[in-house]
């Protein structure tokens, strides 16, 4: 201790009183407005607060806002944010939405429906912005009123547009002759934060006092970047982060080991074997036999799975792929299994392979036409959790005699093999679309129009899955309005068809942790109140979250 | 003259070999930028929309690939004009930026730990080498050890004990993230006490080689004749030994030095990821994980100019201190 005294007051080190180390030097540098974030930044942050470009590094939701905030982590309606209202016409060709009259940009000027149309149409006519495929024309009625046409009943782009495009301020965007390579170094919002200073490390947003929603109570909100998720755990063992987002060691015990801290684990990626499995697309293995994928689903002890990949932070899936539990509404009732079995079923799965032609070899493992049933997995290397899946998988296939190889490659290699469907199998998860509606996902991972050949890039239907079935439901879906009861069953005949097709075989519905500080701040979303979902990352829900949070004690 | 063209022509042509693996190799990377963006904006809950895969593309101009040859020509011509082009995973930033901030970090650091580590390990093994037999031969085994332990493992020991047990250091980072990054005495001071650990893990790595080397050119220098000359003549016991011996001895660690000069640009990419350090060695690890093939052709070819460059000096400098390097005639 005597040297750290030292070190402490010699002149090496005087300003080192912002680090942990030495705060019993007085150091005021970190007080309790600001809240510090960790969001898996590894490395330099590279200025770019453009919303609208893939390595923007902060601006959703917090300084540029949406129209509506779509919880997707609770089926709950839209949030009004600029929009106060919106609606369709009868066909769903046209989005009327009425905005709030008394929001100013940041820099004072006025924030109308001029803005709101500048933007959408800098959206639709700049295919390097346009990251949802908005085809819409927008015309400003009056100040706080405009109508978006669409080409073709567009119910469901409704939360990309409301929720996913971010308002732009017009006086300052127009004089942008190619907005996707805009950094836009001095943002200007209408947000609950503006940018306060950047530096490569580090940067900070800090609250708009001039909030149409009231200044928010955090003041300051700093982002930092670190080497990766160790350094996210040191950090939070050190008290230096408020708020991480991904797992920890022993996560069970979170609040003992880092005093102070809470954690909440929320179901949102669905976990599963991802199968090359459409043999007239060119792909190849025993995979391409739904028999083969049947049993593999059947053969799996999730309870055990759940344990020693995932600190029992999983939770139990439907074959559907509804989100569970948000979408209980939805579940179908013409499922066999509503929820994926968490224990094995080995007599089944040896019935599913013998009645498919498949007998057992002399090691155990079924075989047919002399071809033993062995499969290998791509697991990027380094994602522990999904390779401990993948080895305690092994172990239980072996008993229903399907013997498969976990294989781990780069990310690169991973990605460009899953793009192109060179794979037989390979874990990764299922993920969400814009709105608490389990629609996307089955557009996105389950339409003939997302999918390619094996050798083209698919992308994100993976599995090269495709059936007419499933297609035409999607297409009635669109033309129907949310919330609407004829739309359960088109739901009912996706989740039906992929209970019986499985191209994507389900695992667990994969949690994601969140440690953050429960005793210097108040107002987290919790398992009771999720009025975002609280990732780090997920934009534009961090921002709700700020904008929420107060200092413990004020 | 003609030593001096000759080299400076075989450089050259190391050059333009070196420039054309730079753009080979990146390409023989699996995978596209466009696919890696994807997949990690997915990993933080961005959208899987594939409208924005399209969109992506369009920024990033991945679309439509011109052919290879064509790529390679285009790429030879901007590297004339100075152009390095526009980083992938840091777009749209320049690459030239993207370096020229990175490389000043690596340069200091890992230069100064070079240097450190080069004069220590001289001194120590000059001394070891002159009182061989005794106890300081110890020196030997031990700074070797220090060396073979694999470096990130030392580091994370380090970091363990000096960082987060007794809290001596900061954790990681190049500087307090609350300063400006300026020429200010806090932040200098700050840039300092981050740098420390990072230097002393790389010094504690690297000192056993030059004290290995210096040790036993001094030894094979003291039984040179020239020495006992010197201690014939009745010359102090120091004034032999730095003056006669280590002088001597050192010529081949000076060679050394120069070349290991030219790696310091490579930076050490494992000190860097260890201690999340702001150097050009995390851009690379960034650049090949994102297939950011602008990148890491920038990174490649200012390794390449540094480790060549440090080489042709070298070649030089030693055609002027000795001359039977310069003469094809002589066969030694």
């Amino acid at each position: 201790m005597f040297l750290h005294k030292r070190l402490c007051s010699l002149g090496l080190a005087v300003v080192v009183a912002a680090t942990a180390a030495c705060s019993g030097s007085g150091g005021t540098s970190r007080s309790r407005d600001t809240l510090v974030v960790y969001t898996g930044q590894a490395g330099d942050y590279q200025l770019n607060f453009n919303p609208y470009a893939p390595t923007q590094i902060e601006g959703p939701g917090t300084i540029y806002e949406p129209l509506f905030f779509f919880n997707i982590a609770k089926d709950q309606p839209p949030k009004p944010m600029l929009g106060t209202e919106f609606g369709w016409n009868p066909d769903g060709t046209e989005l009327s939405v009425t905005l709030r009259n008394d929001v100013s940009w940041s820099d004072g000027e006025k924030f109308t429906a001029e803005d709101v149309k500048f933007t959408l149409d800098m959206v639709a006519k700049t295919p390097a912005v346009n990251k949802t495929g908005f085809k819409g024309t927008t015309t400003a009625v009056d100040d706080t009123h405009v109508v978006v046409k669409f080409p073709e009943p567009s119910y469901m782009d409704g939360p990309q547009v409301l929720g996913q495009l971010w308002i732009m301020p017009e006086h300052i965007w127009k004089n942008y002759a190619t907005p996707a390579t805009e950094v836009n170094p001095n943002p200007v919002g209408t947000g609950p934060f503006q940018l306060g200073d950047f530096k490569a490390q580090s940067f900070t947003l800090k609250a708009n006092p001039k909030y149409w929603g009231g200044e928010p109570a955090v003041k300051q909100v700093r982002y930092l970047s670190l080497s990766g998720n160790q350094a996210g755990v040191d950090a939070l063992k050190a008290g230096s982060i408020d708020w991480q987002t991904g797992p920890v060691p022993d996560i069970k015990d979170v609040e003992k080991n880092y005093p102070g801290y809470k954690v909440v684990t929320l179901p949102l990626n669905q976990v599963s074997l991802f199968t090359c499995s459409n043999a007239q697309l060119g792909c190849q293995g025993a995979q391409t036999d739904p028999a083969v994928r049947q049993a593999i689903y059947h053969g799996m002890n999730r309870t055990q799975i759940n344990s020693l990949a995932f600190q029992n932070t999983g939770s139990e899936m439907s074959p559907g792929f509804t989100l569970q539990p948000r979408d209980t509404a939805l579940l179908s009732s013409k499922l066999t299994d509503r929820m994926a079995p968490m224990n094995a079923d080995v007599a089944k799965a040896a019935e599913l392979l013998t009645s498919a032609g498949y007998a057992k070899g002399p090691d155990g493992i079924y075989a047919k036409d002399g071809k033993p049933l062995a499969l290998t997995v791509k697991v990027v290397a380094g994602w522990t959790d999904y390779i401990t899946a993948l080895e305690t998988l092994s172990q239980q296939l072996l008993q229903i005699g399907i013997k498969i190889t976990p294989q781990q490659l780069s990310w690169n290699e991973w990605a460009d093999a899953r793009g192109r469907g060179q794979f037989e199998l390979l874990i990764d998860s299922v993920e969400q679309g814009p709105a608490p509606d389990p629609y996307y996902t089955y557009s996105y991972f389950f339409s003939t129009a997302t999918t390619a050949p094996v050798g083209e890039a698919a992308n994100p239907n993976f599995a090269r899955f495709s059936s007419p079935v499933v297609d035409a439901a999607l297409a009635e879906l669109k033309k129907t309005d949310r919330g609407n009861p004829a739309r359960q069953q088109y739901y009912d005949t996706i989740q039906v068809e992929l209970e019986k097709s499985m191209p994507y075989i389900p695992v667990l519905t994969g949690g994601i942790p969140n440690e953050y500080n429960d005793k210097a701040f108040t107002g987290w979303p919790t398992k009771d109140d999720l009025y975002a979902f609280p990732a780090v990352w997920k934009r534009p829900d961090a921002s709700q979250v700020y904008a929420k949070l107060k200092p413990a004690g004020s | 003259m003609g030593y001096h063209l000759r080299k400076v022509a075989f450089y050259l042509a190391a050059l333009w070999a070196a420039v054309t693996l730079n753009f080979v190799i990146p390409r023989l990377l699996p995978g596209n930028p466009v696919d890696i963006l994807m997949a990690k904006l997915q990993q933080r809950g961005g959208s899987v929309d594939p409208a924005a895969r399209q969109a992506y593309e369009t920024l990033l101009g991945t679309g439509g690939r011109e052919s290879f040859a064509q790529e390679y020509l285009a790429y030879l011509g901007s590297l004339l004009r100075g152009d390095l082009g526009v980083s992938v995973s840091a777009f749209p930033a320049k690459v030239s930026d993207v370096i020229g901030a990175s490389l000043p970090w690596t340069v200091v650091l890992v230069g100064l730990a070079t240097l450190i580590s080069f004069a220590l390990g001289i001194g120590l093994g000059a001394l070891v080498g002159w009182k061989r037999g005794t106890w300081l031969d110890s020196l030997v085994p031990a700074t070797t050890m220090l060396a073979a332990v694999p470096y990130f493992w030392l580091a994370l020991i380090l970091v363990a004990l000096l960082s987060s047990g007794l809290g001596w250091f900061p954790l990681n980072g190049g500087y307090d993230v609350v300063l400006d990054p300026g020429w200010s005495p806090e932040f200098l001071g700050s840039a300092l006490y981050h740098g420390i650990l990072p230097a002393l893990t790389i010094v504690v790595s690297s000192v056993g080689g030059w004290l290995l080397g210096m040790r036993n050119m001094m030894v094979s220098a003291m039984s040179e004749d020239y020495v006992l000359t010197a201690r014939a003549k009745g010359l102090t016991g120091s004034r032999v030994m730095i003056r006669y011996a280590a002088r001597n001895a050192v010529l081949p660690s000076v060679a050394g030095f120069a070349i290991s000069l030219g790696f310091v640009v490579s930076g050490s990419i494992v000190t860097e990821q260890v201690f999340s350090y702001p150097g050009i060695g995390s851009k690379l690890l960034q650049a090949v994980q994102n297939n950011d093939y602008a990148l890491m052709q920038g990174i490649f070819l200012v390794i390449t100019v540094a480790v060549l460059g440090a080489n042709l000096v070298v070649d030089l400098l030693y055609g002027l201190i000795d001359a039977r390097t310069r003469d094809r005639s002589t066969v030694s």
